[in-house]
């Protein structure tokens, strides 16, 4: 039948475009990232194959393997401090507090703002004798030390306060949708039973949020391997090459420094845990539908 | 039919219509420039401003693309000549940064300028050497900007007793202590990974002269990165931490100025472009601050400044655009004019230097003895090696590395 | 003021009722909003930060500290930015409408095919597409410039119209494919046996229940693309250039004087658009998660 036909064909003909992004788009770039990466090209790309070098190179660059360390640091504790936050807030908000709206906005706004300017606010705000520090040895607290962000140890934690205070307003607002879409019967009968709340919210209402909590961690990770702008704007790299991650050395060597081999070396070998981390949780994901 | 009538009509109708088509034909010859570039705050959009009079006034027409950021504004360059939309010009730096511009074929040369001006005979070595590639010219520079005069507050002179500018590299240090001791910050410094290698290039040239300078930056030479004397220069430039306060890390240069500029600060190791954030506070070179080129007459004057590439095109119209946008660059006036607005120095030394400041003034001077002159690490080394030494310098500022890992790491990454 | 049942979604659901808690002022209470007062502290002072900066002379801001208010407020620097960054806001529109439309019906289409007709390989491209969303940005713009080179659309307004719709599809697809995962299948099956075909269903039944997601992915997508900096920069030509490339103007200098106070307030007026999105529509941004957006 001409019908059942055409509905065979037609979802195929509407996932034209999709298909023709991640094909030309997507798949395009990265074959030729992938190319790329083993040539000897500077500002433009060249076919001058050099094998491995670039790796070799790559793998003996110690801000590279320094922003990886700063990156898996960086990843850990954003997630873990977003959720956190984020659910935290969400949770606290959906207490029948007054000023609600006025909250939300409040946790929401940073996400709106640039990170060009406002990570240089963060950048005075944590510098040392000035700033924080500064405002609190004023009150008093003479011996209050606060200069993380000139600690060669410590400045990726001054990124990851930064970027939580963009991102968890975002967290916030998805887990509270999610929040709202808990029966309130369990509340009522948890109540009954004299679960404590922060018992019913932990133990009862969380695993209800898999799903949220899964959807939100995945958007999370994407933002963490794109991470450039704030540390651009907090401290370009530093001090010295400290808080460095690989979106910023790949981008630096991509137009700075005029040596896309270089970053296009560094690109596929950020993909690659990407793609680790991501195909278990497709498959499991998968596994899921199925049964 | 054609009557008597509508052959008046007719040229009645010429008559009107054609000197409208000749000024029309002759707007659309004249010569469009767009160009990109890099001049966005106040005292460099001003001084871009009289270069598009200037190109307004010899009959072109100037579009404007103003992209704040160097790298930004080079990469948008780089990809709309990838992307077949090349602009008429483009600003780069005086350096190795579009090498391989030239090098792919993307851009027309400006010989014919070039030739009628002299400028082998005109330009500054370093200068001629970035721009002229197999015998043909590439660029037209613009203006010098040299990268490591030594600034200093004459109010914080005076509190910490320091009664003339430092003559030598033990002087410095004398003054330094004394800056110290009066609750000084000694040297302001910003602590971004570029602003660590000029420090490095100012300890460079003051202590190596300009000889181990050239043979290190230029040469690449092995043995003298490894040797005993860079290794001097590399322990004198780490003992230069212990004079900067513990804010510097991240901090921009202005905010550097800054201190200078409220007497909190002693010294700062800068370009040029410094005297703005000066200007900007109402301060006057030689009354509230001062300006040193170098320690003494042996300290080479390391040069860089701007550029205006040209972009390949077979458009015979762009082409004339381009030409007249060269010539009109290279005039005395306008080059006086601009630098003045730009707190550079002309490229020429012909020029009447009446209208610039004190340490313009200096740097003209100094200019003038060809034997002093030599490039910015940019000038000699590829962005890639440069960047690479950058890496090294401010890691070894930063931490405890040994002197002899980082000069390791630096004879290395010239290498490539 | 707590939001109440959301008309279209295929669930109600609703906070709980003014009688659930009573208002005590128990310890537990005056925790939240301990807990609640600091974190919007911690929120909210950057924002006071960029305030008072941006009415400071820069003589003040070079000498003061940077949490004192203004001794000399001043409007100057307001006049300075808005006279510099206003220019662009008419292309910014141009650029966001197109590429918020755009993604979102794409991502719509997407979601609802692989949701309900599920066709073969279909998931196996989201996979890759959704792989695509953790490739930096700047890794793909040289390849796409050569691309759009070849295809003679680079620097046209176009040309960051496709790179938007590019670089939005993988985050557009997933969240309707989620919300779409939450409809009841049945609804999917009646509309069939109704007769309905691939576009009836999808235009009649699922695009008019959609309405929050949409309002959600159109929030993501504009706040996205308006503060976009580095691809309309490069791909949208200097006659399309957005709001963000003139605040980078302002803001970035690499020898040139910096004038922070400018830099501040420019920055909240290129932000104007988007927080006043936030502000007017937050709550519909809540509620249409709610429907199942981010049920996997």
């Amino acid at each position: 039948m001409p019908a059942f036909r055409v509905n065979k064909v037609t979802p195929h003909i509407a996932l034209l475009p999709m298909a023709l992004t991640v094909l030309v788009a997507y798949i395009g770039a990265a074959l030729w990232t992938f190319k790329t990466s083993f040539t000897a090209s500077r500002t433009f790309a060249s076919d001058n194959f050099i094998g491995a070098a670039q790796y070799v190179r790559l793998f003996d660059n110690e801000r590279w393997l320094l922003s990886l360390h700063n990156l898996a640091v960086y990843g850990v504790c954003f997630i873990i401090a977003c959720m956190v936050l984020g659910f935290l807030l969400a949770a606290f908000i959906d207490q029948n507090v007054s000023g609600e709206g006025f909250l939300r906005t409040v946790f929401l706004y940073p996400y709106a703002m640039s990170f060009i300017a406002t990570g240089l606010v963060w950048q005075w705000m944590l510098a040392p004798g000035a700033g924080i520090e500064g405002a609190v040895q004023s009150l008093g607290f003479t011996s209050f030390r606060f200069d993380w962000i000139i600690d060669q140890e410590l400045v990726i934690y001054t990124i990851v306060i930064a970027a939580v205070w963009q991102a968890s307003g975002l967290v916030m607002a998805m887990m509270l949708a999610g929040l709202r879409g808990v029966d309130p019967e369990i509340y009522k009968a948890a109540r009954l039973d004299g679960i404590p709340a922060w018992r019913v919210y932990l133990q009862i209402v969380l695993p209800m949020l898999g799903p949220t909590v899964a959807t939100v961690f995945l958007l999370l990770c994407t933002a963490v391997v794109k991470l450039y702008d704030a540390v651009v704007a907090m401290t370009g790299g530093g001090p010295g090459t400290a808080s460095e991650v690989p979106a910023k050395f790949i981008m630096d060597h991509l137009f700075l420094r005029s040596n896309i081999g270089l970053a296009s070396a560094g690109a596929v070998t950020l993909l690659i845990p990407v793609l680790a981390l991501l195909a278990p949780y497709a498959y499991a994901r998968s596994r899921r539908k199925r049964a | 039919m054609f009557t008597v009538r509508t052959l008046a009509a007719a040229c009645a109708w010429l008559c009107v219509c054609a000197p409208a088509l000749a000024a029309a034909a002759a707007v659309a010859q004249a010569p469009k420039a767009e160009v990109i570039h890099w001049w966005t705050s106040g005292g460099e959009s001003a001084a871009v401003k009289q270069v598009a009079q200037a190109y307004r006034d010899a009959g072109g027409v100037w579009i404007d693309t103003a992209i704040a950021g160097g790298d930004q504004s080079r990469a948008v360059t780089i990809n709309r000549i990838v992307g077949g939309n090349p602009p008429t010009a483009a600003q780069f730096n005086t350096s190795k940064q579009f090498l391989d511009v030239i090098e792919a074929g993307m851009l027309n040369n400006v010989d014919k300028v070039a030739r009628a001006q002299n400028w082998d005979q005109m330009l500054p070595e370093p200068i001629v050497d970035v721009i002229k590639v197999d015998g043909h010219y590439y660029a037209v520079p613009l203006n010098i900007h040299m990268q490591t005069w030594f600034w200093y507050s004459k109010a914080a002179f005076k509190k910490a007793g320091i009664e003339k500018e430092p003559e030598s590299m033990g002087e410095f240090f004398a003054a330094l202590d004394k800056l110290k001791a009066a609750g000084i910050i000694p040297l302001a410094h910003g602590g971004q990974s570029w602003q660590e290698t000029v420090l490095f290039s100012a300890i460079l040239a003051n202590m190596g002269g300009k000889e181990l300078y050239l043979k290190a930056m230029r040469d690449r030479d092995q043995a003298t990165l490894l040797g005993p004397d860079f290794r001097k220069v590399m322990l004198a430039f780490k003992r230069l931490k212990s004079y900067v306060d513990a804010g510097s890390p991240g901090r921009n240069w202005n905010d550097a100025t800054a201190l200078v500029i409220s007497g909190k600060a002693g010294f700062q190791v800068m370009g040029d472009w410094a005297k703005g954030e000066f200007t900007n506070a109402r301060q006057i070179a030689g009354q509230h601050y001062g300006c040193m080129a170098g320690f003494n007459a042996a300290t080479p004057y390391l040069i860089q400044g701007d550029v205006f590439v040209f972009p390949q095109t077979d458009s015979a119209q762009a082409v004339r655009a381009q030409q007249l946008l060269a010539k009109v660059v290279s005039q005395p006036d306008l080059q006086v004019t601009f630098s003045k607005l730009k707190g550079s120095i002309p490229v020429r030394t012909d020029v009447n230097a009446a209208e610039l400041d004190v340490c313009a003034r200096k740097g003209i001077e100094i200019m003038k003895d060809r034997g002093r002159q030599a490039g910015v690490t940019e000038v000699y080394l590829t962005p890639d090696q440069n960047g690479a030494m950058q890496d090294v310098l401010t890691a070894y500022w930063n931490t405890n590395m040994p002197v002899e890992k980082a000069q390791k790491s630096i004879a290395n990454a010239l290498k490539y | 003021m707590s939001d109440t049942a959301l008309q279209a979604a295929p669930m109600t659901f609703d906070t709980a009722p003014a009688a659930r808690r009573k208002r005590r002022l128990s310890p537990a209470r005056i925790g939240v909003y301990a807990f609640l007062f600091s974190a919007a502290l911690y929120f909210l002072l950057p924002l006071y930060v960029m305030i008072i900066t941006s009415f400071k002379s820069m003589d003040e801001i070079r000498s003061g500290n940077v949490f004192a208010l203004p001794l000399f407020a001043t409007v100057e620097p307001w006049q300075n930015a808005w006279r510099q960054v206003s220019g662009g806001f008419w292309n910014s529109v141009a650029i966001t409408v197109p590429s918020t439309i755009i993604p979102i019906l794409l991502g719509a289409i997407n979601g609802y095919a692989l949701s309900f007709w599920k066709p073969r390989g279909a998931n196996l491209l989201f996979g890759v597409l959704l792989a695509g969303a953790f490739i930096p940005v700047q890794v793909m713009i040289y390849p796409l410039v050569w691309m759009m080179a070849r295809a003679g659309v680079f620097g046209s307004l176009p040309a960051i119209v496709l790179v938007h719709v590019i670089f939005g599809m993988p985050i557009m697809t997933l969240l309707f494919r989620n919300y779409y995962a939450s409809v009841p299948h049945e609804l999917f099956q009646a509309a069939r046996i109704d007769g309905g075909g691939f576009w009836r269903i999808f235009g009649q039944v699922m695009l008019p229940m959609s309405l929050p997601i949409i309002v959600v992915a159109a929030i993501m997508q504009v706040t996205g693309v308006w503060n976009d900096y580095i691809l309309g920069l490069v791909f949208a030509g200097r006659d399309n250039a957005p709001m963000t490339v003139q605040l980078n103007n302002v803001i970035n200098t690499t020898t040139g004087t910096r004038l922070y106070n400018v830099n501040m307030a420019a920055t909240i007026l290129t932000a104007a658009v988007p927080l006043a999105i936030y502000f007017f529509s937050g709550r519909w941004f809540v509620r249409g998660i709610a429907a199942g957006a981010v049920k996997g």
